[in-house]
């Protein structure tokens, strides 16, 4: 079995950058293309409806790796043959015809940035129907008339006839719920139409070509920051080559590749050092930022929160973002072309300007003693960025404070799935300080995974906070047993002599079998 | 013919002159490993006396021994299709394919002999495939003639609720008993219903609805369907430890008495149970642990952890041994006086059950 983790991105980036999109000229040539595309091979069996439109194709939106997780099923389940070539370029056409504004995508954009967490489903109805087996944010990530909710919930029970015999299901009337009454809901919640995507979707997407301010956290490795040069392959198709400085002082260059979708969703396949990373970026209606997430390529939960930014005096990020009273801290500025005078908020003084380049100022700041815990402003020029003032660390906590490891590899097809752990320190008052550096333990949860020796077997917690997970299959000295396990990971943090924990609860899982692209 | 063949023909006529089929022959094992093996083991001897590859995709999940011991009906081919396996022979001399032009049938619960041999009841979740949509279609009970061959056609379809799971005959012939939400007992002729017996729909004050999933059919030796369920108390708190109770669910196929119980405080997760044909007050109960009950005065006997998962379980004729089985490559056999482990049978290359069912059959 060939497994694949289905992170599209970094296939359909190569393809779409070496393929369709190589050139503004063939670019151009793209809408027939997808159409002639959409009449070739999808129309056979989505006939076309009275208004011209393909049936069921023309009565949904949704996310770009919601439409190639679309064009996906077509191909494994409905026998469709296409290239991977042609398979991009009809998810790029869709997603840019039919996507979400960036207002319908907001609330659900860690499912596209494959960030582990619990959701809060805002309908407990819901949350049970669907979000028992997939998350909430694959539906919410979706838009539909009524009618197609209700072909959705017929492909459920005809794809996976197991769905009404379920826990959680059988205990309702579920298909008569979903297949009935839900649909209207799901319409009037997540409707085709929107206000939002009407204003959307006459939205030009800015040329994302320039010189962008990079600034970013990696939890296990620390802060960066650095510069984007982004360069106009083809129409809504980059280029990008990466200069970065980590907190430690070492350097990391990388060169990538991006396609944006729908006007803001920036999806880029690069080569970072020498690890591969996808990045999942929102750029602003403006095109003077973009914001997201990348992760590596083969460890998913391994990966950095980044901003960029562009044009004259705009702040991406500092770091670090907090100095504690009665200390002085270094502190660097990612920004464009920022002014070289900077004004710190009460009780802080910037006492020297020690560096200013093209994309960032470096500062040392202190903090006076007696400055009361809280935030506080840098100003430079017009741009003002945040910058917290601490007394001490009162409390830390791990983030992820849930977080699911997977068993893999030991001959399995499927590789073990890590997890990356931070630790956050917190004022008193519970503002966010930031991460801070940690000793890193691991213990058994409770008393069945004590018996159970859960933290001898699920697997190591390294000293940057990664957990490498132990091998997948029955395990001999358990018993012929797998290595799951329940366990507390223990973040422990020293402060002005002061010692303070945190914890977060790791469940070590079996193989994920089914990837998706929005889990 | 070969001399074994020969045997068990003779053997075939005499189950079929002198009822009960059970009275003459040995006891084997039926059960299944992926890829698509069907394995027939000899528990006496601990050991595995013969595996036949079906041909095709998948893996055995639903089987259903003749009464005559002769033919095994497997679930394979992913779900959608029913052989019959001649243990003689080893020959495919049944096939019925549930899918059927646009329709996609797949069948994961429900599958049932007719003590004549000549019937098989086939529960069916079908879907119509429309062009560019799906189109679930209703759930039904799909009969089928034993000697209708390898293009076997339903002789008939009798509707049946959603969510149904266990089919059992009663011994007579004469009624069909359909587990779903509630117990429809049905004519197998038409599917006329003659009788529901309450189960989730039960009205019991105090309490909610009782979940009872019963995937395995494994009843063959006493005759009696029984299942674990699992239910909440709405008069006192959740954290009240009574405040969930697991119970056994009982079908007595010759009478269709139907009968539920609490015996214990949920304690334990518990996937199936059998009932022991020689003391029929005892219940055998298996996932995590192997758990005895008795339904005579509802009390637990006795509880002991396995050394892994099992799903599900059956019973010796004479009701000393219990075997484990539908996870991992081992059938563990226990004792059913003391639940010490007693014997163990591996399968063949350690090849996975992958959560198939275990049945007794007499040749």
């Amino acid at each position: 079995m060939k497994y694949t983790s289905w992170r599209f991105l970094a296939a359909m980036v190569a393809v779409l950058t070496l393929s369709g999109l190589a050139s503004a000229r063939q670019a151009e040539a793209r809408e027939p293309s997808a159409e002639a595309l959409l009449n070739a091979k999808c129309s056979a069996c989505h006939p076309r409806t009275r208004s011209g439109g393909l049936f069921r194709v023309d009565e949904q939106r949704k996310s770009p790796e919601g439409w190639a997780m679309t064009v996906r099923r077509m191909r494994e389940w409905h026998g469709l043959i296409v290239s991977e070539a042609e398979e991009q370029v009809l998810v790029k056409h869709l997603a840019d015809r039919q996507g979400l504004a960036p207002s319908e995508s907001a609330p659900f954009r860690y499912g596209l940035e494959r960030r582990t967490l619990v959701e809060s489903p805002d309908d407990p109805e819901l949350a049970v129907l669907c979000a028992r087996c997939h998350s909430y944010a694959r539906v919410g990530l979706q838009r539909r008339t009524a009618p197609e909710w209700r072909r959705l919930a017929h492909m459920h029970l005809g794809q996976w006839p197991t769905a009404e015999y379920q826990a959680m299901s059988r205990d309702r009337r579920w298909w008569e719920i979903i297949s009935g009454e839900l649909p209207d809901k799901l319409a009037a919640k997540w409707g085709f139409d929107s206000t939002a995507w009407t204003e959307w979707k006459t939205h030009r997407g800015p040329d994302l070509s320039g010189s962008w301010a990079v600034s970013g956290h990696r939890p296990g490795k620390g802060d960066f920051h650095g510069r984007m040069e982004v360069r106009r392959a083809a129409a809504d198709s980059y280029r990008m080559t990466y200069s970065l400085t980590w907190a430690d002082g070492s350097a990391t260059a990388g060169e990538g590749r991006s396609v944006v979708y729908t006007g803001y969703e920036w999806r880029g396949a690069t080569r970072l050092g020498d690890e591969r990373i996808s990045e999942v970026f929102q750029a602003s209606a403006d095109g003077r930022r973009l914001e997201g997430r990348w992760y590596l390529d083969d460890q998913d939960a391994v990966g950095a929160d980044m901003v960029a930014v562009r044009g004259k005096g705009a702040i991406a990020g500092l770091s670090p973002a907090a100095v504690k009273a009665g200390g002085s801290a270094r502190i660097v500025v990612s920004g464009k072309d920022l002014g070289k005078t900077a004004i710190a908020g009460d009780g802080l003084k910037v006492d020297k300007v020690i560096s200013a380049t093209a994309d960032s100022l470096t500062l040392q700041v202190s903090a006076d003693p007696s400055a009361a815990a809280g935030p506080r402003e840098i100003v430079i020029g017009k741009a003002k960025a945040r910058l917290m003032v601490y007394d001490r660390i009162a409390s830390v906590k791990v983030e992820p404070d849930t977080m699911v490891a997977r068993l893999g590899g030991n001959g399995g097809p499927v590789p073990p799935a890590h997890a990356q752990f931070d630790a956050v320190a917190y004022t008193a008052g519970g503002l966010r300080i930031g991460p801070v550096p940690a000793e890193w333990s691991v213990a058994n949860f409770d008393e069945i995974a004590e018996h159970d020796q859960d933290a001898r077997f699920g697997g190591v917690l390294r000293p940057d906070g990664r957990f490498v997970p132990a091998d997948a299959g029955p395990n001999p000295a358990r018993r012929g047993n797998n290595n799951i396990a329940n366990l507390l990971v223990k973040a422990t943090v020293t402060d002005g002599g002061a010692t303070i924990g945190g914890t977060a609860h790791l469940f070590v899982a079996p193989q994920r079998w089914n990837d998706a692209e929005i889990r | 013919m070969t001399s074994k063949s020969f045997v068990a023909a003779l053997l075939a006529l005499a189950a079929f002159a002198f009822q009960p089929a059970t009275a003459s022959g040995k006891e084997y094992i039926l059960t299944s490993t992926k890829p698509n093996t069907l394995v027939l083991v000899d528990p006496a001897a601990r050991k595995v006396a013969r595996t036949y590859k079906i041909a095709g995709p998948g893996a055995p999940l639903g089987i259903a021994p003749s009464p005559d011991g002769r033919i095994a009906y497997v679930v394979t081919n992913h779900w959608g299709s029913v052989v019959g396996i001649d243990l003689d022979s080893g020959n495919e001399v049944f096939r019925a394919d549930l899918s059927d032009g646009a329709i996609r049938a797949r069948n994961m619960f429900g599958l049932e002999v007719s003590p004549d041999g000549k019937e098989l009841f086939v529960m069916r979740s079908p879907v119509r495939l429309g062009q560019g949509e799906y189109e679930v279609q209703d759930v039904g009970i799909a009969v089928y003639r034993t000697d209708a061959g390898l293009k076997a056609r339903p002789d008939r379809i009798l509707p049946v609720p959603r969510r149904t799971t266990g089919l059992f005959m009663a011994p007579a012939g004469d009624k069909l008993y359909a587990v779903s939400w509630d117990i429809h007992t049905l004519d197998p002729k038409d599917g006329k219903v003659l009788k529901v017996d309450k189960v989730a729909n039960w009205d019991r004050p105090n309490y909610g609805t009782p979940d009872v999933f019963g995937v395995w059919n494994q009843y063959e030796q006493a005759k009696m369907f029984v299942n674990p369920y699992f239910v909440a108390r709405t008069d006192v708190a959740p954290t009240d430890p009574s405040a969930a109770k697991t119970g056994l669910l009982t079908l007595d196929f010759a009478t269709g008495k139907v009968t539920m119980a609490d015996f214990e405080d949920s304690a334990a997760i518990m996937f199936s149970s059998v009932v022991n044909p020689v003391r029929r007050n005892e219940v055998f109960s298996v996932y995590n642990t192997l758990t005895k009950t008795d339904i005579g005065t509802n009390r637990l006997v006795k509880r002991v952890t396995l050394p892994h998962t099992y799903y599900c379980l059956n019973i010796s004729g004479d009701g000393k041994e219990v075997y484990v089985a539908g996870t991992v490559s081992d059938i563990g056999i226990y004792s059913t006086e003391t639940l010490e482990r007693i014997g163990e049978i591996r399968l063949p290359d350690d090849h996975d059950m992958g959560g198939t069912w275990i049945r007794m059959v007499q040749r």
